[in-house]
């Protein structure tokens, strides 16, 4: 009696001989070419169309006009930058830095702030100066201090009629007049 | 094997070159195919689409070792696709006279030869309750005489996968040839 194995051999060398075979094997190579032809032609409509699209990038003039107007382009591009990267430089050395998270001042305080500024302004023609934020307080406060003996002085001098009058002699001896602040 | 030459001159856009690869890769190309889906025009179909893919695909190919996988792994994978597609509408009905020709034909001795219709019976007969990749490993391992290497190459999946549908495959049939011849 025949094995498993046997028959099973058996049907394998059965199948194994038997070769499948193409009975039109010119069908097939037609077939092939004229699919790899219908192919070959789609792709050539894709490129005519993207040449009728784009091609007059390869016409002389137009590319080396187009070559010569990116090329301006980017030089001004360039000077921009340096303009503004010189501008940058400058502003950069005039910064006032104030601490934002500071109380806000008072609207006399400010416009004292701002007096004194031009003042500064005016009068140091640096381009270049830097305050922290610690002397503008300083300065600020000896401004005030300054400012409360002056009001000390002169109550004291109206209140003296005698000490009065010799000040201001002494002020026209010596040709000056008063000085407000 | 496949000339190396032949395939760089295909790749240069030769027409008449890829007549005769076409020429040469077909028989082996349409054995597989049709020994994996059972019928004669499913597997030309795929033998035509396989070499148009070839000269789409064929500047990829460095050497004429690697071209015979590469076009093994082609064909695999549109009868992979064939086979979903017959899912959706399965045409093979079993016969029992199926079992009777391949009785006769073991008897005969062996100089039996099958004819593709013939072929095509059997083949649909013993691996209709396989999966497809226990197809394809089965005829490619089995029919096509391949290494499990070649055959993992092909397929893409690993050698002890191969191994275990192959294992599978042969069970299959065999319980089917034990019980029907």
């Amino acid at each position: 009696m025949k094995t498993e194995s046997e028959k099973y051999n058996k049907v394998l060398d059965l199948l194994r001989k038997s070769i499948p075979e193409i009975d039109s094997p010119e069908d097939i190579e037609r077939e092939v070419i004229k699919r790899i032809a219908t192919i070959h032609k789609s792709r050539l409509n894709l490129s005519g169309v993207i040449d009728f699209l784009f091609g007059w990038i390869y016409i002389g003039w137009v590319r080396r006009s187009l070559i010569t107007v990116s090329m301006i382009l980017v030089l001004i591009f360039i000077y921009q930058q340096g303009v503004i990267l010189k501008r940058i430089d400058v502003l950069s050395r005039r910064t006032i830095v104030i601490d934002k998270e500071n109380a806000p001042a008072p609207a006399d305080e400010i416009e004292k702030m701002l007096m004194m500024y031009r003042n500064s302004g005016r009068r140091f023609s640096s381009k270049n100066i830097t305050i922290s934020e610690r002397q503008m307080k300083e300065l600020f406060e000896s401004v005030n201090e300054l400012q409360i003996k002056y009001k000390d002085l002169e109550n004291l001098i109206e209140g003296d009629p005698e000490l009065k009058k010799m000040i201001e002699k002494k002020l026209i001896e010596n040709n000056r007049t008063k000085i407000n602040l | 094997m496949i000339d190396l030459k032949l395939i760089e001159e295909c790749r240069e856009g030769n027409f008449n070159n890829f007549r005769k690869l076409v020429e040469l890769t077909s028989p082996f190309a349409y054995s597989v195919a049709f020994r994996m889906l059972g019928n004669q025009d499913q597997a030309k179909d795929v033998v035509q689409e396989t070499m148009v893919t070839i000269w789409q695909k064929l500047k990829k190919i460095k050497t004429s070792q690697v071209y015979k996988t590469w076009i093994y792994r082609i064909v695999v994978n549109k009868c992979y696709d064939e086979m979903r597609k017959r899912k959706r509408n399965p045409e093979f009905v079993a016969d029992d006279n199926t079992w009777e020709l391949i009785a006769n034909r073991i008897s005969e001795g062996p100089s039996a030869a099958l004819e593709n219709r013939e072929t095509s019976q059997i083949i649909g007969i013993l691996t209709e309750r396989l999966s497809s990749k226990q197809k394809a490993v089965f005829v490619l391992s089995d029919l096509e005489g391949m290494s499990n290497d070649e055959v993992s190459k092909i397929t893409g999946i690993s050698k002890s996968a191969v191994k275990a549908n192959l294992y599978h495959a042969r069970k299959s049939i065999s319980e089917k040839v034990e019980k029907y011849l």
